[in-house]
């Protein structure tokens, strides 16, 4: 019987490094040809951005709110914290603008039939059809598609693309845009403020609640692509909204940049989860700026899942600004070859009797690099809150690496805060013990990994959980779909 | 009570950082109104009167992250910040702006 320092490894790594890009180009990297109606060339200018305001029939306000998020860009150096690969980013190379089709279509017949076709190959329109509430499928930089079941739309829930959604609800759009995510926050907030197009808009009247989800899907398809989507979401009082988002390109050898502004504000007593699959191409940096505010009795969850990317920097934040708020952040993120998930969260107490979790699972292989950064911060007055933090790393080999930046600030006494940190390595011991029960070593790390993570993927829709977990195994197994 | 400067070194749209001991505090003229908030960012104190001031507004946008605070209420029209800056009571005396400092 071998023992546990001589058991050989099913698959070589360069096998499994086989298996996951023969499965992700056959299932997510293929593209198509491109028919488009503009392509921006590469580089940003202020002319350009004028111009995507232009293209876009936008009021004054939000043209100049570009221009002056240009500026702030433009100013502000690059962030030196977080991952060495941001250096890599080049900002010249990249097309800031892309416009595939004439508007956001309502029936899938009217999509420009090849962008229709992709849409069908990622299985959208069959979700749609199965156990989604309402659907917005971007392409490129705009929405390609966007419908909402009737019967919603009826009780007043309004879900748009952004781009529609300021020109038929100027009004509301300007009261609450930027105001979570100011354009000056950070140097990518900023460039996505100058650049934005597509992203979703959702206003939940008081009281209404949505039973199945929101999905929106964003599709990169062409190379050295900036997707810039921004989204707004409102759960007024007593609402309930659960918004689901996935994502996926085609691989290139050269880089895209995919940098997003998520905004939420859930209003006294309302509810809203917010679902990420994230699942990029290995040449996607995920820069991405995600906030929400949960007003007096309200909830917030950010469920946070990043498989993909080369590099992806994302902390979600929720702001808890009145009494008995609630936040919670669940996040995995999975690192493999070349890549670093540098994820985590961030929960601000600003009110009495506030309480919030953070749950952070990390795992890395085959040198990929997860890192939990994160966020706990009690101001002075918001006494009786209670939060947890639990972050857990496991690392799959020796070549991997998990770092974990932890930063809790209390500026009251009468609180509650717990802080827990693991990092775990599969243990041969453990290998050994399921594998004496006959269980072969590939499944034996399927089953240590899935048990890991299965805290965070039971919260997921049961479609989304399943495919999560597919993800991951192909990710172990490395074999072809 | 400190003296900032006279009511005319100050027009509508301008503003000016005035000093006292180990205060900084910020002094706007908001269309013909004097108003005087700490010159603090309570985010990351962001030196406020440094940044983007709208009169109409009233409105002054930190440097450094870009809250926008309501110069009236010293309190944060946007996130990053939460918390409301301190504000000072203005007081024209004698054609001279003055601010109540305790």
């Amino acid at each position: 019987m071998a023992t546990p320092e001589t058991i050989p490894p099913v698959l070589t790594e360069n096998e499994q490094l086989r298996g996951i890009n023969a499965d992700y180009t056959e299932r997510y990297g293929f593209h198509d040809a491109e028919h488009y109606l503009y392509k921006a060339p590469k580089g940003l200018t202020r002319e350009l951005v004028a111009k995507i305001s232009e293209f876009k029939s936008e009021p004054t306000w939000m043209r100049e709110f570009r221009l002056k998020a240009l500026d702030h860009f433009l100013a502000r150096p690059m962030p030196t914290w977080g991952s060495p690969m941001l250096a890599e980013v080049d900002f010249d190379d990249i097309h800031y603008f892309v416009r595939a089709s004439e508007r956001a279509e309502r029936s899938w017949d009217d999509v420009p039939e090849d962008v229709k076709r992709t849409f069908d190959r990622l299985g959208i329109p069959e979700a749609e059809r199965k156990f989604l509430s309402g659907v917005g499928a971007q392409y490129e930089s705009e929405v390609v598609y966007h419908q909402i079941h009737e019967d919603l739309e009826k009780q007043g829930v309004i879900f748009l693309d952004m781009d529609s959604a300021l020109r038929d609800h100027e009004e509301i759009v300007r009261e609450y845009f930027a105001t979570i995510i100011p354009p000056n926050d950070n140097k990518l907030a900023a460039l996505n403020s100058a650049v934005w197009s597509g992203g979703s808009f959702v206003y939940v009247p008081p009281g209404v609640k949505v039973d199945m989800p929101l999905q929106a899907y964003f599709r990169i398809n062409t190379e050295s692509m900036g997707q810039f989507e921004r989204t707004l979401i409102i759960a007024d009082e007593g609402s309930y909204v659960h918004y689901v988002e996935g994502c996926t390109a085609p691989t290139y050898s050269s880089s895209s940049l995919h940098s997003a502004v998520v905004e939420l504000i859930a209003k006294p007593g309302a509810r809203i989860r917010y679902t990420t699959v994230q699942n990029w191409s290995t040449n996607v940096f995920n820069l991405v700026t995600k906030r929400a505010v949960a007003e007096r009795d309200a909830t917030v969850e950010w469920v946070d899942c990043n498989l993909g990317s080369k590099l992806t920097m994302k902390y979600p934040s929720v702001y808890l600004m009145g009494e008995r708020a609630h936040g919670e952040i669940l996040s995995i993120a999975f690192a493999g070859k070349d890549q670093h998930q540098d994820a985590g969260g961030k929960i601000v107490h600003a009110a009495p009797n506030t309480t919030s979790n953070i749950f952070a699972k990390s795992i890395s292989k085959d040198g990929g690099r997860g890192s939990y950064r994160g966020l706990l911060e009690i101001a002075k007055g918001a006494h009786g809150s209670r939060s947890k933090v639990v972050c857990d790393a496991l690392l799959l080999d020796e070549h991997s690496r998990s770092d974990t930046y932890p930063t809790i600030r209390i500026s009251e006494d009468d609180v509650n805060v717990g802080h827990e940190a693991t990092v775990s390595k599969v243990g041969d011991d453990q290998l050994f013990y399921l594998m004496s029960h006959g269980i072969s070593e590939q499944e034996a790390s399927k089953l240590i990994v899935n048990g890991f993570i299965e805290p965070i993927t039971k919260e997921l829709p049961m479609e989304y959980a399943v495919e999560m977990n597919r993800l991951i195994e192909l990710q172990m197994e490395g074999s072809i779909g | 009570m400190i003296d900032v400067c006279s009511l005319s070194e100050l027009q509508p749209g301008a503003k000016r950082l005035v000093e006292c001991d180990e205060l900084e505090i910020g002094v706007f003229n908001c269309d013909g109104t004097i108003y005087a908030i700490e010159d603090r960012c309570s985010h990351d104190d962001g030196p406020l009167v440094e940044g983007g001031f709208d009169p109409q507004a009233c409105t002054i946008e930190c440097p450094r992250h870009g809250s926008v605070f309501d110069i009236r209420t010293g309190k944060p029209k946007t996130l990053p910040a939460y918390v409301p800056v301190d504000t000072f009571t203005v007081v024209i005396e004698d054609d001279t702006i003055k601010l109540e400092v305790e």
